[in-house]
Order: C-alpha cells, then sequence, then structure tokens
C-alpha cells in the first residue's frame, strides 16, 4: 500500500507545521524520517494516524479508505493493567474473537521476548521492559500501517542495541508499511529501506536510502544526515562520520585542536574546521598535538555539496 | 422514634444520592471535556467552578427558592417544598464539586493516553469509559466530596424543602429542629445515624476505589 500526500498542510496555533505539496511513501517498506527537534516528524506520524487534521490537501491510501494503524509512542502509554489486557485491548476494540487474540498476543511477546512479562502491570515496567511491549501490542495489531515515533529513545546501551539488532526482524513480521521516526542516521540506516528528511515542515529529500545519503544536496540536509559539513577550496562537502583522518590525503583541511580525548581503547582529536566542530582518531602512540596547535586532517570519502 | 428516624434517614440517602448522581452524570463528561480540550474562557470557566467547589449552600438554596417559589418564574412546575426542589438544589452544589475534582483527575492522567485509545479504535464513549478507569482515585474521590457536601449541608434543603416533617425533614434539618426545641438527646442521636450513614457509604466507595491496587 503506497502511501501519496497531495498539497497537504498542517497548521498549529496559526504557524504552518507540515506543507507537503507531494510525496509518496512506498508500500511494504520501512520510511525513516530523519529531522530536527521541532521539524514535523511526529505531526507528519500523527496526520496519518488521524490525530491530527490537515487544513488543505489529502493523503491516499493505494484507493484504499483510512487504513487500521499501529502506532508507537514516543513515550510509553499503558493502561493501569497487566502486560496481557494492554496487548489485547486493541484487539478488542477491533472485533479479534479470543481464540485469535489469544494467539496473537502470545506470538507477539514471544518474537519481543516478553512472554514472562503477560502478567505484570503495564505501568510498572523498566524502560526496556516498556519498550518492548509498545512495539509488541503494535506487532499484535497486524495493521498494514506501522508509525514508529522514536521507538527505542532512552534506553541504556544495551538494551538499545539489543533492541536494534531485533528490529528489522520485527519489520519483516510486520509486512506493512513502515513510518520510522529518528534522528539518529545509524537507526535509519540500519533499519529503513527509503529515507525522508523534513526540515521547518517541509520535505526536503525523499527516496532510496543509498541514492539519498550519496547526494545531501544542501548543508542543513547533510547535517540532519549525520555528515560533517566541511568547507574545502571554497565549496562545501559533506564527510561521513568516522571518515576524518590525521595527515595530508585526498582532500585535506586545516583544524584547530581544542582537545584530546582519552577513550582508553583509543584516542580522539576534537577539533574546528572553520565553525564546525569535528573528531578525528589517532594512533595510541606517536606525537600528540597540542590544545590551540593546527593539524593536518583529509578523509577520502566525502560528497559536494550545492 | 426509631421508625421516624430511619424515615428521615433513608429520605436524607434518597435526596443526597439522586443528587450526587445527577451530579455524576454532568460533571464527570463536562469534566472530561473542560480536561482534554482547549478552548477560549477555559481557564475563567475553571475558576468559575473552583469557586462554586466552596459555594456557600445557603446562598445556592436562597437562588433556587427565589426562581422555584410560586410568584418567581419556575413556580407554576409547583416544585418549591419539595423533595426534587431539594435535589435540585443540591444537585447545584454537587456538580462544581464533582468537575472540578474530574478535570484533576482526567489531567493528571498522560496526554498521549487518549490519542492511544483513538489509534486502538476505541468510540468516544469507550473512551470516555476507559479513561474514568484510569482515573478512578481521583473520580471516587469526585462522588465522595460531593455526597459528603450535601449529605451534611443545611441551608439549601433548610430553604427550598422547607423542613416539612413528613415529606421534606433531612437528617440535618431534623437536628435544627430538634435542638430548638430542645431536644438535646434526639439531635445528637440523629447526629449520630448521619454520622454512621456517611460512614458506611464513604467506606463502600472507598473500598472499590482501593481495589486492584495491587
Amino acid at each position: 500500500m503506497d502511501i501519496e500526500f497531495e498539497g497537504v498542510q498542517v497548521e498549529r496555533g496559526g504557524r504552518r507545521v507540515l506543507d507537503i505539496p507531494s510525496l509518496r511513501l512506498r508500500g511494504t517498506r520501512t520510511t525513516a524520517i530523519l529531522g530536527p527537534n521541532g521539524s514535523g516528524k511526529t505531526t507528519l506520524l500523527r496526520l496519518l494516524a488521524g490525530l491530527e487534521r490537515a487544513r488543505a490537501g489529502h493523503v491516499s491510501y493505494g484507493g484504499a479508505s483510512h487504513p487500521s494503524v499501529a502506532y508507537v509512542f514516543q513515550e510509553e502509554v499503558f493502561l493501569r493493567q497487566s502486560v496481557r489486557e494492554n496487548l489485547e485491548l486493541g484487539l478488542r476494540l477491533r472485533g479479534v474473537n479470543n481464540g485469535e487474540m489469544r494467539r496473537r498476543v502470545e506470538d507477539a511477546a514471544a518474537r519481543l521476548g516478553i512472554p514472562h512479562l503477560l502478567d505484570r502491570r503495564a505501568d510498572r515496567l523498566s524502560g526496556g521492559e516498556g519498550r518492548r511491549v509498545n512495539l509488541a501490542r503494535a506487532l499484535c495489531l497486524k495493521a498494514p500501517l506501522v508509525l514508529l515515533d522514536e521507538p527505542l529513545e532512552g534506553l541504556d546501551e544495551r538494551t538499545y542495541s539489543r533492541l536494534l539488532d531485533d528490529l528489522p526482524q520485527l519489520l519483516k513480521a510486520f509486512d506493512a508499511t513502515t513510518l520510522l521516526v529518528t534522528h539518529n542516521r545509524h537507526e535509519a540506516l540500519r533499519v529503513a529501506q527509503d529515507l525522508v528528511v523534513l526540515i521547518d515542515g517541509r520535505i526536503r529529500v525523499a527516496g532510496d536510502k543509498s541514492a539519498v545519503m550519496m547526494n545531501p544536496g544542501k548543508a542543513d540536509v547533510a547535517e540532519v544526515l549525520g555528515y560533517s559539513v566541511l568547507a574545502a577550496n571554497g565549496h562545501r562537502v559533506a564527510v561521513p562520520p568516522g571518515a576524518l583522518r590525521p595527515g595530508p590525503g585526498r582532500l585535506e583541511f586545516s583544524m584547530i585542536v581544542d582537545d584530546l580525548l582519552d577513550l582508553v581503547e583509543r584516542r580522539e582529536l576534537v577539533g574546528r574546521v572553520g565553525e564546525t566542530r569535528v573528531h578525528v582518531a589517532i594512533p595510541g602512540t606517536g606525537e600528540t598535538p597540542q590544545r590551540g596547535d593546527r593539524s593536518l586532517i583529509h578523509t577520502e570519502r566525502y560528497y559536494d555539496l550545492a | 422514634m426509631p421508625e421516624v428516624f430511619a424515615a428521615i434517614a433513608l429520605r436524607t440517602i434518597l435526596v443526597s444520592g439522586a443528587a450526587t448522581a445527577l451530579a455524576v452524570l454532568v460533571g464527570v463528561p463536562v469534566g472530561y471535556v473542560i480536561a482534554r480540550r482547549s478552548f477560549r474562557g477555559r481557564t475563567m470557566l475553571l475558576g468559575l467552578i473552583n469557586t462554586g467547589m466552596g459555594m456557600p449552600p445557603v446562598v445556592v438554596g436562597l437562588v433556587v427558592w427565589l426562581l422555584l417559589v410560586r410568584s418567581g418564574p419556575f413556580g407554576d412546575l409547583e416544585l418549591i417544598y419539595t423533595q426534587r426542589a431539594m435535589v435540585l438544589a443540591q444537585f447545584l452544589i454537587a456538580t462544581p464539586i464533582v468537575i472540578g475534582f474530574t478535570t484533576a483527575s482526567f489531567q493528571a492522567l498522560s496526554p498521549r493516553l487518549p490519542d492511544l485509545l483513538i489509534v486502538l479504535g476505541a468510540g468516544r464513549i469507550r473512551r470516555l469509559w476507559l479513561l474514568a478507569r484510569e482515573a478512578k482515585l481521583g473520580l471516587l474521590v469526585a462522588i465522595m466530596a460531593a455526597f459528603g457536601a450535601i449529605v451534611s449541608e443545611v441551608g439549601a434543603s433548610m430553604i427550598v424543602g422547607g423542613n416539612l416533617e413528613r415529606s421534606t425533614r433531612v437528617l440535618t434539618t431534623a437536628i435544627v429542629t430538634e435542638t430548638s426545641r430542645g431536644e438535646v438527646e434526639r439531635a445528637l442521636a440523629l447526629g449520630l445515624v448521619l454520622l454512621v450513614m456517611s460512614f458506611v457509604v464513604n467506606l463502600s466507595l472507598t473500598i472499590v476505589q482501593q481495589r486492584s491496587r495491587t
């Protein structure tokens, strides 16, 4: 089920928070929506969930009427009941019969590794458990449209990386058109096939993830995509994270050293190229630049910006 | 004497119970809307409601009396000095209390909860019911506070009910009557009945409130 936006405008308090003249999200794929805080990412999800009304324009869902939606909110929201009752609620409201309901809840719980939580109170779970229950509730709805609003936000590193490992498999199980709101480049690239960059309520780029990543175009879009935007020879380039190296190379920059970080298993220089803050990994031994030094760095990988 | 006490106690429960039930029927949905929606004049409205929560019953009684008295605008309804007039006055006292507590309890819930219920497919009535269950603790406080306020008030019941021995005398107005007659023992006994009755009602509501708080 493709989703098409035509001339969609959403206003809040007289301010236009979303303005999408045209956009197509491809069906049964995962699209990551990236953008800075307040750019309209959540509003976009709320619009698709029917929680927000467009002032103008319309959204079509492959000829069907508004499809049923599974929405994973940024916050964990549960009724003061058991996890099982929370998972069952949506199914009850949709008239799923008891046998089918039990099957779906147990299947979703198994996939998310939470069968042992089913009889616990949902409003007394830890952050990681709550996130899993949140995802399980969405999964058991078997909705054709799945909306994930920063579903892994605020987790400790271990739980985060485990859930991130599981998420692509889970989304395959959803077999739905999925939108993932995130401001984490790594998360978007791991999980999504398509990317959309939203800045100030406007779609700046949209498409297949490699096409978007290899052609960020403008500096602000490149920043949202997690690139460092640096000036070189009179024009600007987007440098992927971790691509800067000390010494001479293909494209060189002069960096002013601000600090040396000792991260035990590696060392990193923090400095500035023009106004942009950069991190450069340096060898564990050898000469160490001092604070205030000018140091030559380079990158082999970069994309030219407009 | 016990039969007279029982009749008065029963009348008290019926009048204040009916007024509380009506106040809940009106006050809970109104409180829900005020908690959920933002509209012009909302803060002003809440200010008025909060003032209404502490309104002197005798003033409410006076206004209702002016409206219902034979020569008043609704005099033709012949409600003055009836139990229905007392229910009306007590309803007006109880409703702001129910609205005030209800608004606060719904506002204390996660603002995402109604969104979740919409997305899961709950209709308007179902949503109100599910959210009311979530706000149960506060809603039962609303009911107890409203019932407590009207079962113990004397001014409004006296003015609009007229304290007629066989039809509109309730426990509080009976206490006033017996005291003024110098029947202090009877007044004290009636006071005890009122206290025990209040305790039984509130204990029942508290049991409902605290159930499943595991």
